[in-house]
């Protein structure tokens, strides 16, 4: 075992991770060691597949004001967000598009060679900045490269964190893995930014890269810290049949439509002013009751029912100019000319609201209410929570460079101030997780990890969907209760050191499995609809009991479930409308 | 594997019973045997049948194990298996995958084949995964965004360098419904498909690919947005499409006999920062791209374009980037 000391450790290359790497070495004058530690190679997180863009007031005095996108957030959670936090992010965002701006990101440009901005779903107004349908992976390339001419701080790429150690509910450090070599490897430090990212890949169908198995929330899980309104899972309206890939929002922000199989546009039917710029919850509703109508259309090689998103009528030059990828991408996989035909799409699994619990700084909580000290939260894995019950579309990178930045210095300031830890009981706990995973290495005989993965996919595709029913939830839980035991005997069968994904692959698995229990538990016991999380038997938002937060806790091998109160500022609770 | 197979053994030994049954019958009814007789007869038939079931079962299930585990040093492993349990999913063909792996031990390439079926719409990657998941847990790529925008998994099939998950597989076969799948060259290679990136990282951050800004602290604190037309943007926007997967370096001549050669990425990226009218670098970027193992390097086999599976067309960049050298030098930065 190595062992490195750093005085920040961040886990995870996003753009979350980046943000708080950049911001914390300018914080601290380029005097802190800092660490950027990613299970890939740094520059190809799963951020590169955001999309749309960016949101954030640029242009006052259009009809567009800062209160104005904190209502459309606060409506768009269903009222589930912390107003305060979201009156933080819609005053920083602009703030940090400029920053983008600045260290490279083409943003796309008005005739007058300004910013400009698209329509994006549930925003009042445009507020979406971007970079054609690439915005994610404009971002990724700027940060990366300006990172690079940072000389304290030092890019890990494929390693792969196995633990978060604490010292008495203080950070400690990261225990982690180098693929190339299996070598283990103890980072030291007293400030950790955990960046790793949602845990789409609990679905089988699902928009997220292969790497988005919330590996950060599940080690921060079992280190203790607390985890917030995980049962909110935001399905997109439209991932591309058969592979779930993400065809963006902005294709119905540039006048794309949506059509059931006699050709009509539904959404007509379900959100009469917005029609396909609804918020994500409504119109994957729509599109699963139109399907349960029977007016969906059948893929023969998968199986899967669908409606189609049209841009027939769209000029050719605007796709080319603002949806490249897209077309490219319909022409790459399925063969399909956007120009031409419709694009066979359904609501897929694409970002989860919930995640490690932190307050507005973006600083972690253990239960209860005390501070994880020295560990934050940013990103996806965060719920800090500006996105309550369903998120925006393009909120989520205004979200994580906002808080990326803060807890960035939060994080610095930290590290300039703390206390070492005990080293010795450091090394202690990271030997023992040395052993774990020398003996998982070691088991002869069990359970097959990706046959574990394709279970636990096919219970959360069919029973944790878009609509969620008491009993299939039920069934749901059972499931998962039986994977998470032979999560206990799970076998690697690839024994070799060099680049061994197998083993990657197990602990991933063990990880995914661990948070759809906690999914499924808040799930289950949230008896109202909100947001993203339908309840057939409860139909209606209950603001009286249900308007809390889901607080979850690892109990030993059980979940204990707690909640907090929402924090309202000046939008009080109305009825959602669109 | 074995609902299926035991359903079939069933279905056949039904076929062979059923008849044996009439035969005895018969026999006994014929030859006018006491009914205890048929019975025995019967009884051993039974026991006969139901043996040679249990023993087919036990050497299937025997032999899961291994063929799910074919890593043997150095041989030429060939696995007849298909991909979803012995059924051919409605509308596959059957597909021969042949994977060229390095050994890190051996350092020598074991040629592995699989056979699996795949419908129209299976990329390469989904059949290397499926291959990985099903078939054999030792076999090692990159992989993470499966929709060609993260750069992991760059990788040559039937000799074209590809991005395994946008490459349809089915186009790619051969005449024999083969497809032939090694890591890249021009990078050294860890472990089966997966490559070293140490090398082709360090030339990319030698170009000082960032925008540069005489006023850090301006540039840092982003107070003001810049002006920038949509033509400026354009003059440098096919050129940041790059996603840093190395299939133009695997293609480059000259990358694979000079290695201090800096390469069609790292130079696509000079032009790129060059380009951008944000930045304020433009002459010492010039003056560093000026010489052999820069941009005076590159041999113009317009390779590196051709493999780009994004369309940055490095060639041009570079051959742009050796014209402004030549005569803007001075205007700019």
């Amino acid at each position: 075992m190595e062992i490195l000391r750093y005085d920040i450790a961040i886990l995870g290359s996003g753009i979350g991770g980046f943000t708080s790497a950049i911001h914390a070495s300018h914080h601290s004058k380029g005097r802190l060691r800092i660490a950027v530690v990613s299970k890939l190679h740094a520059m190809r997180s799963h951020s590169v597949s955001a999309e749309g863009g960016i949101s954030g007031v640029l242009y006052h005095g259009k009809g567009d004001s800062e209160s104005l996108h904190a209502y459309d957030t606060i409506k768009g959670s269903d009222y589930l967000a912390d107003q305060d936090a979201v009156e933080l992010l819609v005053r920083n965002a602009p703030k940090e598009i400029k920053f983008f701006e600045h260290i490279g990101v083409p943003w796309n440009r008005s005739e007058d060679a300004v910013i400009q901005q698209r329509a994006f779903g549930g925003m009042s107004i445009p507020r979406t900045v971007f970079a054609a349908d690439k915005t994610g992976f404009f971002m990724m390339r700027a940060l990366y490269d300006y990172t690079l001419q940072l000389k304290n701080v030092d890019i890990f790429h494929e390693n792969f964190a196995t633990a978060i150690l604490m010292n008495k509910g203080r950070a400690a450090g990261i225990f982690m893995m180098d693929l190339a070599t299996r070598e283990m490897k103890l980072i030291e430090a007293n400030s950790i930014i955990i960046a790793t990212g949602g845990f789409s890949k609990v679905y089988g169908f699902t928009t997220t890269s292969h790497s988005t198995t919330g590996d950060g929330i599940a080690l921060a899980y079992r280190a203790g810290i607390s985890l917030k309104d995980m049962e909110f899972v935001q399905f997109h309206p439209t991932g591309l049949i058969p592979s779930g890939i993400l065809i963006t929002e902005a294709a119905r922000g540039e006048g794309g439509y949506l059509r059931n199989s006699d050709g009509r546009r539904f959404m007509e039917d379900y959100a009469k002013s917005h029609m396909e710029l609804a918020p994500r919850d409504i119109i994957s509703r729509a599109i699963m009751t139109e399907i349960g109508k029977g007016n969906g259309v059948l893929h023969a090689e998968s199986g899967l029912e669908h409606v189609w998103l049209d841009l027939r009528h769209l000029d050719r030059a605007k796709i080319d100019e603002r949806l490249p990828m897209i077309k490219d991408i319909t022409i790459k996989m399925l063969g399909i000319d956007p120009s031409e035909e419709q694009i066979p799409v359904r609501p897929v699994a694409h970002f989860t609201m919930g995640g490690i619990n932190t307050d507005i700084h973006g600083h972690a909580m253990l239960n209860g209410k005390k501070h994880a000290d020295g560990v934050w939260a940013v990103g996806e894995c965060g719920c800090v929570s500006v996105h309550g019950a369903n998120r925006l579309g393009s909120n989520s990178l205004s979200q994580c460079s906002v808080w990326g930045r803060i807890a960035g210095i939060e994080a610095a300031k930290n590290a300039m101030s703390a206390r070492r830890n005990d080293a010795k009981a450091l090394h202690a706990q990271a030997e023992d997780e040395e052993m774990r995973i020398t003996e998982l290495l070691d088991r002869e005989t069990g359970s097959d990890p990706y046959e574990i993965r394709k279970e636990l996919n096919h219970l959360m595709d069919s029973l944790v969907y878009v609509y969620r029913k008491t009993n299939e939830l039920k069934r749901a839980k059972k499931g998962i209760e039986r994977l998470r035991k032979e999560c206990d005997s799970i076998v690697v069968n690839d024994k070799s050191s060099v680049f061994n994904t197998n083993l990657r692959d197990a602990l991933e698995t063990s990880n995914l499995v661990e948070l759809a229990a906690v999914v499924v538990e808040g799930a289950l016991r949230r008896k109202e609809s909100r947001g993203a999380h339908a309840m057939v038997e409860y139909p209606k938002r209950d603001d009286k009991r249900w308007l809390r937060h889901t607080i979850a806790a690892k109990k030993g091998k059980g979940i204990s479930v707690s909640y907090s109160p929402v924090k309202i500022t000046k939008w009080q609770p109305q009825e959602r409308k669109y | 594997m074995s609902r299926d197979s035991r359903f079939m053994i069933f279905l056949y030994a039904g076929m062979v019973l059923v008849p044996l049954f009439l035969f005895l019958y018969l026999i006994s009814a014929v030859a006018h045997l006491p009914y205890e007789t048929f019975m025995l007869g019967l009884a051993a038939v039974w026991m006969i049948i139901f043996g040679a079931v249990g023993s087919v079962e036990i050497y299937m299930h025997g032999r899961e194990p291994e063929e799910r585990m074919p890593l043997i040093a150095g041989e030429r492993v060939n696995m007849g298996l298909d991909s979803e349990r012995g059924r051919r999913p409605k509308g596959a063909e059957q597909v021969n995958v042949r994977i060229r792996r390095f050994n890190p031990e051996t350092k020598k390439f074991d040629e592995y084949s699989y056979r699996v079926y795949e419908d129209r719409l299976a990329t390469v990657l989904d059949t290397l995964l499926k291959i990985k998941s099903v078939h054999d847990n030792t076999l090692s790529m990159r992989y993470s965004c499966r929709m060609g925008i993260c750069g992991s998994c760059g990788m040559v099939a039937n000799g074209k360098p590809i991005l395994a998950c946008e490459t349809n597989l089915l186009s790619q076969l051969d005449e024999s419904k083969s497809i032939t799948v090694e890591p890249m060259r021009g990078h050294p290679i860890l472990k089966d498909l997966v490559t070293d990136f140490d090398q082709f990282f360090e030339k990319h951050a030698s170009v000082e690919p960032h925008l540069y800004r005489k006023d850090k602290e301006e540039q840092y604190s982003a107070e003001s947005a810049y002006r920038q037309t949509k033509e400026q943007v354009n003059s440098f926007l096919p050129y940041s499409y790059c996603i840093m997967c190395g299939l133009c370096m695997d293609a480059c001549p000259v990358v694979n006999s000079n290695t201090e050669f800096v390469g069609p990425q790292a130079l696509s990226q000079v032009y790129r920062y060059y380009k951008d009218s944000r930045d304020q670098n433009g002459k010492r970027r010039l003056l560093d791209a000026d010489n052999l193992h820069g941009a005076w390097g590159c041999e113009f086999s317009g390779s590196c374009s051709k493999a780009c599976p994004k369309g940055v067309d490095p060639a041009s960049a570079i051959q742009l980037l050796k014209a402004s050298i030549i005569s803007d030098f001075g205007e700019k930065g």
